[in-house]
């Protein structure tokens, strides 16, 4: 045989397990002809169903997505009604024939407690399984233990029945009060591993902050503010907080934080340290404003280096941005007409946003401050 | 010549410090923990305490426990808080701890020199990032001001303008040109608004603290 087939694995859509689905796929049969073996076989004193549940326990599940498969047959309902067949063979036979109330009821036990237990495990993760249909089949499940416990113990039966009419009424209590288990043992479990979760990650935090944080602090602190060295030490400590601190947050996409992750960026490429300091109310980002305050900490950043000051302030009615750095200066005045820089991709761009854009020197006459103000509509 | 006492958990970033710092500064002893920093603190009466934010031992309170420990000489020693980050959850527990004013542990040796010297002679030490927290913290921003009457509550006009100049990475020479005032003018409006940061019992900053339980 040198064709290799696919590999033997369970279908996620199933009807009951989907080992039929995944036995057509191997064989490269179709999928009524292994379901017509599997039912013939089953007839021959039930080999079909032994090989289904074989293959079920030690066949793997496809494993395309995470998702809990989906079942099609109403495998629970199906058996509460097999369990309530019995219960009636049950009842009527138990003043003629013992032998056979005793066989109808332990086939409605395992019938019943198995529609119960696939109900609570199989069907609770199923998408396809509303929560009414569990309540309707543990309901039901348990009205006919209740029923038929309580007929078998009170039509004088024989001291087996007699044991087994006790055990379907405490098994019929048991039904209805298994869900409220199941979801307190499920709860208890989940938050058990979300403790200890939390707890090894705060413990991890402590470690780190004691440790790497402060080292990447002592190289910063030793090699000089806007040096190659401080510059790859300041950008892994921002990544390691943000690691730590931020967790599984989402981030909101607000103005200040936009203003942030472009200065960690900028940061990365050039010789430069990027302070950027937010007050007021959180805006969401203005693609404008953002592109312009982009372009002044890059001016900044190529023209200048060093330490970069970033200030955003947002009140009710505008947001004004100030970036600021210490280099050599710029007038406005002697930058030639081509170079695009300033006048187009800030000045010109927030005048189109409605707003406006002052460049000049920073206080004291050093270096250059970039002040941008929008008007909020 | 001004008489410090370092106090870090971490004997390589104290020794760092120690060789970085200038001449102007003489470092009396070093302390690792809590309690180590709160004895040694009383014994020698430093002119500045150079106090990490983050301290093992005594009950868990770190650098707010030492300030805490320290109340009575606090008149007499000054505390320059040293922190690994700049963010103010870092800081405010601090600064209303009792601490004139903090640094960043990423600052060159010749910047904590002068931040000491400066806390030294009584002024606050403020960064950026702690400026815009006081104008979030005090409403200034969002211009709710006027709804609080209480003096310790509210910055000036003045102050605000200070503030949001530092905010803006403004040093404090260069806030006096900007502003046509006085160097001193401008450490004294600095130091008003520590003051009201570690005073105040304003809603937004005690509801603020209490949340990252820093109260």
């Amino acid at each position: 045989m040198t064709t290799s087939r696919p590999p033997l694995l369970r279908s996620r859509t199933a009807v009951i397990a989907g080992v039929c689905t995944g036995l057509a796929t191997h064989l490269g049969w179709r999928l009524r002809s292994v379901r017509v073996w599997m039912a013939a076989l089953t007839l021959l004193g039930g080999a079909g169903a032994l090989l289904y549940l074989w293959l079920w326990v030690l066949v793997p599940l496809e494993s395309t997505t995470d998702e809990p498969p989906r079942r099609t047959a109403p495998v629970a309902a199906l058996l509460v009604a097999i369990g309530a067949v019995a219960g009636i063979v049950a009842i009527s036979a138990m003043p003629s024939s013992d032998d056979v109330a005793t066989s109808a009821l332990v086939g409605m036990t395992l019938a019943l407690g198995i529609a119960v237990a696939w109900n609570l495990i199989l069907d609770r993760t199923d998408a396809g399984r509303t929560s009414s249909y569990g309540w309707w089949v543990r309901g039901v499940a348990a009205g006919v233990f209740l029923i038929v416990g309580t007929v078998a113990l009170a039509s004088r039966p024989a001291a087996f029945n007699a044991f087994l009419g006790v055990a379907a009424v405490v098994l019929g209590i048991a039904v209805l009060v298994a869900p409220r288990v199941v979801t307190l043992w499920t709860d208890l479990q989940a938050s058990q591993t979300a403790r200890v979760r939390d707890e090894q990650r705060a413990e991890i935090a402590a470690h780190l902050h004691d440790s790497v944080l402060q080292t990447l602090a002592l190289i910063q602190n030793r090699a000089g503010a806007s040096t190659e060295v401080a510059r790859i030490a300041r950008a892994q400590e921002r990544e390691l907080r943000d690691w730590l601190f931020t967790g599984s947050a989402p981030v909101d996409a607000d103005l200040a934080q936009e203003l942030r992750d472009i200065a960690a960026a900028i940061e990365l490429d050039y010789a430069v340290r990027i302070d950027v300091v937010a007050a007021g109310t959180a805006f969401a980002a203005n693609p404008a404003l953002v592109a312009a305050a982009r372009e002044a900490m890059l001016n900044a950043a190529r023209h200048a280096g060093g330490d970069v000051s970033v200030y955003l302030e947002t009140t009710a009615s505008a947001i004004d941005v100030f970036v600021r750095d210490r280099g050599p200066g710029v007038a406005l005045a002697d930058v030639p007409d081509d170079r695009l820089g300033i006048r187009e991709s800030i000045i010109g761009r927030m005048a189109r946003a409605g707003g406006s854009a002052t460049v000049g020197a920073g206080a004291s006459g050093t270096g250059t401050e970039v002040h941008l103000h929008l008007e909020v509509v | 010549m001004t008489t410090v006492v370092i106090v870090d958990d971490h004997s390589i970033f104290r020794s760092g410090l120690r060789s970085d710092l200038d001449a102007s500064v003489e470092v009396l002893g070093e302390a690792a923990t809590v309690d180590e920093a709160v004895a040694l603190i009383a014994s020698l009466t430093p002119e500045v305490v150079l106090l990490d934010v983050h301290l093992p031992g005594g009950a868990g309170g770190g650098g707010a426990e030492v300030l805490r420990s320290s109340a009575a000489l606090l008149d007499r020693v000054k505390f320059l808080a040293l922190s690994v980050s700049d963010s103010a959850e870092d800081v405010v527990g601090v600064i209303r701890a009792g601490a004139r004013g903090y640094i960043t542990k990423g600052s060159s040796g010749a910047e904590v020199s002068r931040a000491v010297a400066a806390v030294a002679s009584g002024d606050a030490v403020f960064s950026p990032r702690l400026a815009g927290f006081v104008l979030d913290a005090f409403g200034a921003v969002a211009g709710e001001q006027a709804a609080s009457d209480s003096e310790i509550d509210r910055l000036s006009a003045r102050e605000q303008e200070v503030m949001r100049l530092i905010a803006r990475g403004y040093a404090y020479k260069e806030v006096a040109t900007e502003l046509f005032i006085s160097i001193k003018t401008v450490e004294t409006h600095v130091s008003a608004v520590l003051r009201k940061l570690q005073l105040s019992s304003r809603h937004e900053l005690t509801a603020w603290a209490l949340e990252r339980k820093l109260l």
